[in-house]
């Protein structure tokens, strides 16, 4: 006969709890939106998917930081070897130049991918059954874009900002403030860009039954508008027709980002026809507006 | 017990077809079958009652909330399994199952943990790293009900929920079912399997071509003081012998229902037998399927 002792120290018990009921917080429709934006951003990036669905976002995100990191590497080499001459590399203006056509890319590809599975794959009956509504819905999936897209263009401005901080010969903390007022006007800037390329991309991805198809839909209304804008706008002899350089929506961020930035002009549509900057941020926002309201829409139909 | 569910002249039309027509309902708490052909208006009754269609005409309430002005409240509460897919399926079931939680509002840790718990639950336990594309039609319909139960809701919509399965599967998505009552979740399972209704609820709608044909307990429906007697002969002899005093007598060929508005239809059959010398092969109470409520019911429309 086993001893009690024995008993307690060598047996053990399995208990099967069942269900248990959960009694605890719920954040309801805010808990909802957050969860869905995060969810939306983590798709984009491919996070927490399959690993091919990681691999051209996280090249994108390379092509756009790497030569920030370069910038910085060649300011370094040249204050080591030439003190005192002056950085050609620092342009803030000049880098978002430089990543607005892999922002548009990306644009291209992150939107279908925030829109067209949920909608293929039925699961916006899910969201239909959680507490939240159609527009809660957009929102969401169109600020989880807006924020990752404002995120590429943002992070390699700042690791210039501050690469070129530490480069100051004033030191680092006099660095950060020398350039402060260049701050506002990066954050501005990419607040346009996400302003002119996510809201088109989203519209084009709400109506396309498939990603190829809006990404393909959505890079050649990008690109083909900046020509036949150019042509249409060289019709001197049509009055107004230089307004038709509004019409190419890719290059309206950059003719913005000139007047943010206090530059010479570029070599812009609307800027070469003479169009002031004030109208294509008028346009820009007005067609934001309208394909936003288009997406909501169409979700208000779905859900 | 409180009315989970209550509506009044619900209408809805899809153009110019009409899915629901004048439909008022008052629905107790409890395991509820919505029953009807496919086209009846079971899965767009469900959709009111959630709020994501909007009556044409009428008022739908869930917990005693209005569909058209709290379905926000209402969503807080409740799980919806559709028929159709509604699995994203690059995502592994775990994952899954975490967002589903977390959209209904549960905090990250408390999602963790019931996903973990619910998938278990459903059986998913051994897959629950494996991407859901990758599941079977069994697997999926699992998934489907563990997403409606994950975040504890008061009362779940199941649409369909043995749709695609095989026996087996159907046998575990029936006994799963069967569990609820155990965990105070309420119930509402849409079918056009009648056994399947049978099987796990307690309270009956049916639905035909958008009308409400019956709503009740389903004791009510199926319990009828009906004998069914078998004679090995002279079947029409009985029946006449029963006819001839008092009995209603349905035959239909090889057997006989028998109800009596007065006395006990077992003594008559009893002494009917004895007096034309006839065996029988069966003699007991009439077992009358939902089916066959269903078909008298739809019949009488």
């Amino acid at each position: 006969m086993t001893s009690p002792g024995t008993d307690s120290a060598q047996t053990g018990a399995v208990y099967d709890l069942g269900y248990v009921p959960y009694d605890g917080e719920r954040t309801g429709r805010r808990g909802a939106i957050r969860s869905t934006i995060r969810d939306g951003m983590q798709r984009v990036m491919g996070i927490r998917r399959r690993a091919r669905k990681k691999v051209i976002p996280w090249i994108l995100v390379t092509l756009a930081v790497v030569p920030a990191i370069v910038f910085v590497g060649l300011s370094f080499l040249l204050s080591s070897f030439a003190p005192g001459t002056e950085n050609p590399y620092g342009s803030h203006a000049d880098y978002f130049a430089l990543t607005a056509s892999i922002v548009m890319l990306f644009s291209a590809l992150a939107a279908p991918e925030e829109l067209i599975p949920d909608r293929r794959e039925g699961v916006l009956a899910i969201y239909s059954s959680r507490p939240m509504r159609a527009d809660d819905y957009v929102w969401a999936r169109a600020s989880a874009l807006g924020l990752i897209v404002l995120g590429f263009l943002l992070a390699p401005q700042v690791l210039m900002y501050v690469g070129f901080a530490a480069l100051s010969p004033n030191g680092f903390w006099s660095g950060l403030t020398e350039s402060a007022d260049q701050i506002p006007r990066i954050i501005a800037a990419g607040v346009v860009y996400v302003l002119a390329l996510t809201p088109v991309a989203l519209l084009i991805a709400a109506f396309a039954s498939r990603k190829t198809v809006a990404s393909g839909v959505y890079v050649a209304v990008m690109w083909l508008t900046i020509p036949v804008s150019f042509a249409l706008s060289q019709l001197t002899e049509v009055p107004g027709a230089r307004y038709a350089s509004l019409l190419s929506i890719y290059g309206l961020p950059e003719h913005v980002r000139d007047w943010i930035f206090d530059v010479r002009p570029g070599t812009t549509a609307p800027a070469g026809a003479g169009v002031e900057p004030w109208i294509s941020l008028t346009v820009i926002v007005i067609v934001a507006i309208a394909s936003f309201s288009a997406v909501i829409w169409r979700y208000r139909r779905l859900m | 017990m409180a009315d989970v569910i209550s509506t009044e002249g619900l209408s809805h039309a899809y153009g110019s077809v009409v899915a629901l027509h004048d439909v008022t309902l008052s629905v107790p708490q409890g395991r509820i079958g919505l029953v009807g052909a496919n086209g009846a208006g079971k899965s767009t009754l469900i959709r009111i009652l959630i709020g994501i269609l909007r009556p044409t005409r009428g008022a739908a309430q869930v917990f005693g909330l209005d569909s058209k002005k709290s379905e926000i409240e209402i969503r807080s509460r409740i799980g919806y399994m559709p028929e159709a897919d509604c699995l994203p399926l690059d995502q592994t079931a775990a994952d899954f199952l975490y967002y589903a939680a977390t959209l209904a509002g549960l905090p990250p840790h408390a999602a963790r943990q019931r996903s973990s718990d619910v998938l278990g639950l459903v059986g998913l336990d051994e897959e629950r790293f494996r991407q859901l594309g990758g599941f079977s039609t069994g697997m999926k319909q699992r998934a489907k009900l563990a997403q409606a139960i994950v975040h504890d809701p008061d009362l779940v919509f199941l649409d369909e929920p043995t749709a695609g399965l095989d026996p087996e599967g159907r046998e575990g998505m029936l006994e799963l079912i069967d569990r609820f009552s155990g965990f105070d979740i309420d119930v509402v399972v849409s079918s056009h399997v009648l056994g399947d209704i049978e099987r796990t609820c307690d309270w009956v709608i049916m639905l035909d071509e958008g009308n409400v044909i019956r709503s009740g307990p389903l004791a009510a429906h199926v319990d009828v003081d009906t004998v069914q007697v078998e004679p090995l002969s002279r079947l029409e002899d009985v029946a006449g012998a029963l006819a001839s005093r008092g009995a209603d007598v349905e035959s239909d060929g090889s057997a006989i229902a028998v109800t009596m508005a007065d006395g006990d239809p077992y003594l008559l059959v009893r002494d009917v037998l004895a007096e034309l010398g006839v065996g029988i092969r069966r003699l007991g109470p009439k077992e009358t399927t939902l089916e066959d409520v269903f078909l008298a019911a739809d019949a009488a429309r």
